[in-house]
């Protein structure tokens, strides 16, 4: 099952790079940073970072249950601090370990609309910039491609689990249907989606040509009408 | 903006009021009792989830504040509903694992236990709890009690700010706690301070934040002390009240 990761697109770690260099860049800052929920949501690992103390503070975990980014990842909503010396306990910890105090932080939520992934912190942004009052607002804009990217790593790496584990059930002498059903059942959604419709493809597949063309159809139906129907939730 | 003449000005809606009668609960990260600008939480309720029973536990009593945000907003409403009845109920700080459902039940248990506005400063975009926080907006509504939500950032929907029964706020680059703007382009209603505004924090402090979640304890003070004045005003009454007094949508004769 840990292999799922090996069909994951590549260069998301680049792409994550680049957005954080980019927004540093852009917003003057002297530091910006993505931290994401581990799998159990108790801690926030910085995983990608650009600028001053950029080498220190990647890989460094804090509790998402304090500080300026648990207050983001907890509560859904973006925060900007001016003057981080009037919150005695701002992680004091966090600068220590960096060697970079900062007076200023913004920091927006990261979240796909299924659930929240982390935050993205800037640090000391020049604020006297033009329509800096905005600032808020447009990294958010850089929150949500950063979401967009880590939804599709996941997707791609529960594919590739499931695809993985079916192949190995079948290669085991099982029947490849069979195999791919029963995955379809142990799993959770999403993958156990993606299971069934493979295994819907692979019984397709031995079926006669007119059923197949009937099932590409309905299939393309199906398609057309969700992309008419209007987002909404559930 | 078109301008709407109901005869209503702030000097009519809360002038000489004082929240006194009214109870606010701060659904945040539990507010700070000690902090000068708070001075009193009349009740507070902490809960969380647990993970063995898979159940929502609470505990009565004094709790702290672990951000400092509970108590920002505390201070910020007292600030114009200075003899409003505070409670705090602590949803956030513990484990973010079952938040929506714990945030959920401590909205449940302020409209429950009575009280008249609810300060919500935070959100969630998931999806799944689009059906659960539409049918506590709808409970609230029905209760007669306000549910006052800081609006998201981005073009995405965020609830309970989503739906029309509750007050939904963003932050304005205005000073004044009792000046709101109308947003004529719903779902946000209105916008109140909430850029680089002084604002109580932990261990007694002060800091100079930004953020919607600022913006939105003004209104919950300004509809506390509202409310003071008018103890029977509906939900959908106390918009329109608020629309009316809004700097841009006041009749041009109206005070300030």
């Amino acid at each position: 099952m840990s292999l799922g990761p090996a069909v994951r697109p590549t260069g998301t770690e680049e792409l994550l790079r680049a957005l954080t260099e980019t927004a540093r860049q852009l917003f003057g800052a002297a530091a910006c940073s993505l931290a994401l929920l581990t799998e159990d949501e108790s801690e926030l690992v910085y995983t990608t970072a650009a600028g001053e103390g950029a080498d220190d503070v990647t890989g460094m975990r804090i509790s998402s249950s304090e500080g300026i980014a648990g207050w983001v990842v907890q509560s859904g909503q973006p925060i900007a601090v001016s003057d981080l010396a009037g919150d005695p306990r701002f992680s004091l910890e966090a600068a220590e370990q960096t060697g970079y105090v900062p007076q200023a932080i913004l920091a927006v939520p990261v979240e796909t609309p299924q659930r929240m992934l982390g935050v993205i912190s800037l640090l000391d942004r020049d604020a006297r910039r033009p329509a800096a009052e905005r600032d808020m607002a447009l990294l958010s804009l850089f929150a949500d491609q950063a979401a967009l990217a880590l939804a599709s790593v996941d997707r791609f790496s529960a594919l590739g689990r499931v695809l993985l584990a079916t192949l190995a059930d079948a290669a085991a002498g099982d029947d490849l249907v069979a195999a791919l059903r029963r995955a379809s059942g142990q799993l959770a959604p999403p993958d156990s989606d993606l299971a069934a419709l493979a295994a819907t493809f692979a019984a397709l597949a031995r079926l006669g040509a007119a059923e197949r063309r009937l099932a590409v159809a309905v299939l393309r139906d199906v398609g057309e009408y969700a992309e008419r129907r209007p987002p909404r939730p559930r | 903006m078109p301008r709407v003449d109901l005869a209503i000005d702030k000097d009519w809606a809360w002038g000489g009021a004082s929240g006194a009668g009214i109870t606010v609960a701060v659904v945040d990260s539990g507010v700070d009792p000690a902090h000068p600008a708070v001075r009193v939480v009349d009740r507070a309720i902490a809960l969380k989830w647990d993970r063995d029973t898979e159940q929502v536990m609470s505990a009565d009593g004094p709790h702290e504040d672990l951000f400092g945000h509970g108590t920002a907003c505390a201070g910020i409403i007292r600030r114009a509903a200075p003899d409003a009845t505070i409670w705090s109920v602590r949803v956030l700080g513990s484990r973010l694992t079952g938040k929506g459902v714990v945030f959920a039940a401590g909205l449940r248990w302020a409209i429950a236990q009575g009280a008249r506005v609810v300060n919500l400063s935070l959100s969630t975009g998931r999806d799944d709890y689009f059906g659960l926080f539409h049918e506590i907006a709808d409970e609230a509504a029905f209760a007669n009690v306000v549910l006052v939500c800081a609006s998201n950032n981005v073009p995405a929907p965020t609830y309970p700010a989503q739906f029309s029964s509750v007050i939904s706020v963003a932050a304005h680059d205005g000073r004044d706690p009792f000046v709101l703007d109308a947003n004529p382009a719903p779902p946000v209603d209105f916008g109140a301070p909430g850029i680089d505004i002084e604002v109580p924090w932990l261990s007694g402090a002060t800091i100079v934040a930004t953020g919607n979640s600022f913006a939105a304890p003004h209104v919950t003070g300004l509809v506390a002390r509202l409310l003071s004045k008018h103890p029977h005003l509906t939900p959908y009454e106390v918009k329109t009240v608020l629309r009316a007094v809004a700097s841009n949508a006041a009749s041009p004769g109206s005070k300030r």
